[in-house]
């Protein structure tokens, strides 16, 4: 099953929702869009379900092209953050509905949904209806009912967003378990980038409606394209090329950076060495896992990160070192 | 496991049925609306400028406008018009504030005594005051002094009792609507009551207010109920039009005055609906909501005056009941049920022919209304644009207007509209279209209640439009389209203003018998056919509760 779109566009008035956007994947990838709110990456969604229709451009699936199909003959599955769920059908009836659409004869639908109540582990609630269930349980309800009719491609749209924090962590696992049994092309989007890195085996970073950078989470994550990319995953110290050949050339690595670039460094690959010299902690957050120090030095602030609890206090004199290869140059826009 | 995936290939693209469904959900409420409402109304305008001599040209309006008695029932329409909408409004307030913003006993019986004038015939308010105020009225006999109820003041106090109902809905919202924290921070801030009142809730509901009194001044100025029984010497427009056409069989210059009086109401929605954006337009669902507290020196006098404002229509409206098991009213007060063997032509009949038309027009009206919205809400703006300005027309046409269109329309010599003439259909559908603009609102908002996502997700497991619509949102929408049918029934077993011009001898409905039997002297014999009227009406919003009920207990 391969996806593949083209120059995709999409104005509205004259906001443009989607700029040319292009990209291809294939099952059993797990791709995820990302980007702030606004970039297109939810219209780009809608686009691919068949639910907005693009002013130019292509889809194509398998080479089938679906660019004027209506979503109801795409066969394609869909989960929608606000869980959707037919509040006048039971569980059962919601996980089946798509069989029945299809014509599926009642027997035939009866043991497949007992499969998918199984898969999603709700068997004793088939005869619930969506209001008596958790959110966490409403939305595995909507993702057996997405590929209940064997979809050719499974969609997510913020499915997670309206979880509490356990069970979004939870269903994130499910989810992906799932996805990889059925080896099924998988495209979600999302703003938490936590959650594209955990996922995905491919990010797609959006901003106003283009591509910044598609790759693979650890791609985007070590190796940005631009610095939109850069600041949106992760946290991240931008160092301008003229403050790194003065106080910190040790980052260049024998690199030539042209004219106007940015060192991107990662806070985990900034070592702080206590009793050193050279930079002044200005404030300690301790967040758990890790605590994460704000230090003053000659070209500016800088955010470091050090595993479990730091032994530092704001004012204490700390020596700055860089994790070799811990540096990423990007260009000025 | 057992799930595996099965590449569904060559998926079959039938032709687009779809479309045809959305075209046909738009063209056949659409076609209603403009055969039934557009072409009528664009007919008065016609008559209205075609002179005695068949020619094009404004004379009808030198003729109208030259008359001393067309102004005079002008200034009388606006003069009564604002004295209802000022006591009506104030009425209201109080009532609303009383029911929402104070603790006050029997809440909910003084909501359903101020509520009953609508499920009477706008009659029925005159009626009952001729019982109480007339010449032979329980009041008058008692304090052995002689009103004149005829007249400005009875059709003022029936003008106010039939509006206050719609007054009281809408600045009930509008106070519904507050944020109690705003009230908190006043409190803490050190504010009396009273500054409370003025600074904070009247600046809140002004819009409210505005809305209400637009609606009132409509209700008013278009109503031929009351002042065909009560109204007496005070000529109004209502009454000149209905006397120009039935009267002195002057269609064209009746004409000339339903547009006069198309103007004030046509100005008066447009201002209704901005003042209703500008109230309920920005709601927001944040807001904390406000539960008054008991405060004896607030609850006990505004209960008392509440309640002494809910006794009006109670009072007015139950007299009639009392009347028409009344001997001889008011010298032989034994109770008797002779009255209800009434004895105008064609009895009870058309009572039942109400009933009937009123089932056709809330079916049909719910039906197509339905499929409207649905159609609107998967349309180009460029396209539902006029469409929905198209639907809110109807509220702005006073229903005799209406009706002068229709006979003007349907009763021509000639052309293949006259079959319609004379049926209960063509009752119906006038009806529908009066009360179109109500019943299209209140879909549209239950409409847009239905998450998008939900059709969606239909869309994207392979249903089609008309599945959509059955399975999806039409579930959803069952409480809307039960509320907009109820709607459409009672208004329809009560309107008289609309269906006057086109009832017949053998297709009639109850306002009129109502009228007919009163302005033949049988008083009681017409209290007696309101009665049953409003039983019907009263059973039809039991019906009503009962469903919407049991509808919200299997949802929830």
């Amino acid at each position: 099953m391969q996806l593949e779109i083209s120059n995709l566009r999409k104005a509205y008035g004259a906001t443009v929702a989607l700029d040319g956007v292009s990209f291809t994947a294939t099952a059993p990838q797990f791709v995820c869009m990302l980007g702030p709110s606004g970039c297109g990456k939810t219209t780009l969604l809608r686009m691919i379900a068949g639910l907005v229709a693009p002013d130019s451009g292509r889809l194509l699936l398998n080479s089938e092209d679906l660019t004027r199909v209506p979503a109801r003959r795409r066969g394609f599955g869909i989960v929608f953050q606000s869980y959707s769920l037919f509040p006048n059908m039971t569980v059962a009836e919601n996980i089946g509905y798509g069989l029945r659409i299809r014509g599926d004869e009642a027997q035939r639908v009866r043991i497949r949904v007992l499969e998918l109540l199984d898969v999603i582990r709700l068997s004793e609630l088939a005869d619930r209806y969506p209001w008596q269930l958790s959110g966490g349980q409403q939305q595995r309800v909507a993702l057996a009912r997405a590929i209940a009719a064997e979809p050719r491609l499974l969609l997510l749209d913020e499915p997670l967003s309206a979880l509490d924090a356990k069970v979004r962590t939870d269903l994130r696992t499910e989810i992906r378990n799932l996805q990889q049994q059925l080896g099924l092309l998988t495209i979600m989007v999302t703003h938490d980038q936590e959650e594209a890195l955990t996922l995905a085996d491919r990010v797609v970073c959006m901003r106003q409606g283009s591509i910044a950078q598609a790759g693979s989470p650890e791609d985007l994550y070590r190796r940005p394209a631009n610095r939109f990319v850069a600041d949106f995953m992760g946290l991240s110290n931008m160092i301008p090329l003229e403050t790194v050949q003065k106080f910190a050339a040790q980052l260049l690595e024998g690199h030539v950076p042209s004219d106007g670039a940015t060192a991107c460094v990662r806070p985990e690959d900034i070592v702080l060495v206590s009793g050193g010299a050279g930079a002044t902690v200005k404030s300690v957050q301790f967040l758990g896992n890790i605590s994460r120090v704000q230090v003053a030095w000659p070209g500016g602030e800088l955010v470091a990160e050090q595993p479990g609890m730091a032994a530092l206090a704001a004012g204490a004199n700390v020596g700055l070192a860089f994790k070799p290869g811990g540096c990423a140059w990007v260009s000025a826009s | 496991m057992g799930i595996g995936i099965v590449t569904s290939i060559g998926i079959p693209r039938a032709r687009d049925t779809d479309r045809l469904f959305l075209i046909l959900c738009l063209v056949v409420p659409l076609s209603a609306l403009i055969l039934f409402f557009v072409y009528p109304l664009a007919t008065v305008v016609v008559h209205s400028v075609t002179e005695p001599d068949g020619r094009i040209g404004f004379g009808n309006y030198a003729t109208v406008i030259s008359q001393p008695n067309f102004w005079r029932a002008t200034a009388n329409s606006m003069v009564m018009s604002l004295a209802t909408t000022a006591v009506s409004l104030i009425l209201g307030l109080i009532i609303a504030f009383a029911t929402q913003r104070c603790r006050i006993a029997g809440r909910s019986l003084v909501l359903a005594a101020v509520a009953l004038p609508l499920l009477a015939p706008s009659l029925v308010q005159g009626l009952g005051l001729i019982f109480l105020l007339g010449r032979n009225g329980l009041v008058t006999k008692a304090l052995g002094v002689e009103f004149n109820i005829y007249g400005f003041w009875g059709l003022l106090i029936a003008n106010s009792l039939y509006a206050l109902p719609q007054a009281v809905l809408i600045i009930a919202a509008a106070l519904r609507s507050a944020d109690a924290r705003v009230y908190e921070a006043a409190e803490v801030l050190g504010t009396s009551k009273l500054r409370q009142f003025f600074d904070i809730t009247l600046p809140n509901i002004k819009f409210g207010l505005l809305s209400a009194g637009f609606i009132i001044f409509t209700v008013t100025i278009t109503d031929f109920g009351n002042a065909a029984t009560i109204g007496g010497d005070y000529a109004i427009l209502a009454t000149e039009i209905y006397g120009q056409v039935v009267g002195q069989m002057n269609f064209n210059l009746g004409a000339v005055v339903g547009i006069m009086l198309l103007l004030p109401t046509m100005l008066a929605f447009y201002l209704e609906r901005v003042a209703t954006q500008r109230q309920f337009g920005s709601g927001s669902d944040s807001a904390v909501p406000l539960v008054p507290g008991w405060s004896p020196a607030r609850d006990i006098p505004m209960t008392v005056v509440a309640w002494i404002i809910a006794l009006l229509p109670l009072i007015t409206i139950g007299i009639v009941v009392y009347a028409s098991f009344v001997w001889l009213w008011p010298y032989r007060f034994d109770l008797t049920v002779r009255h209800y063997a009434v004895k105008i032509a064609g009895g009870y009949e058309p009572l039942w022919t109400t009933v009937q038309i009123s089932l056709l027009a809330a079916f049909a009206g719910a039906v197509m209304l339905f499929a409207l919205g649905f159609a609107l809400q998967r349309l180009p703006r460029s396209l539902v644009k006029p469409v929905y300005f198209l639907s809110l027309l109807p509220a702005a046409v006073p229903g005799l207007v209406l009706g002068l269109a229709y006979i003007l329309t349907f009763n021509a010599a000639s052309g293949p509209w006259q079959l319609l003439y004379g049926t209960a259909a063509l009752l119906a559908i006038c009806n529908m279209m009066h009360y179109w603009t109500q019943g299209f609102l209140t879909t549209m908002t239950g409409l847009r209640q239905v998450p998008a996502a939900l059709e969606e997700t239909a869309a994207c497991l392979g249903a089609g439009l008309p599945r959509v619509m059955r399975e999806v949102t039409g579930p959803l929408m069952a409480q809307t389209l039960i509320s907009v049918f109820f709607f459409l029934f009672m208004r329809s077993m009560v309107t008289l203003s609309a269906v006057i011009f086109l009832v017949t001898a053998s297709v009639s409905v109850a306002s009129v018998s109502i009228m007919r039997l009163d302005e033949a002297g049988f008083t009681a014999q017409a209290a007696a056919f309101a009665t049953c009227t409003m039983a019907v009406v009263i059973v039809a919003a039991g019906v009503m509760q009962l469903s919407l009920y049991l509808l919200g207990r299997r949802r929830r």
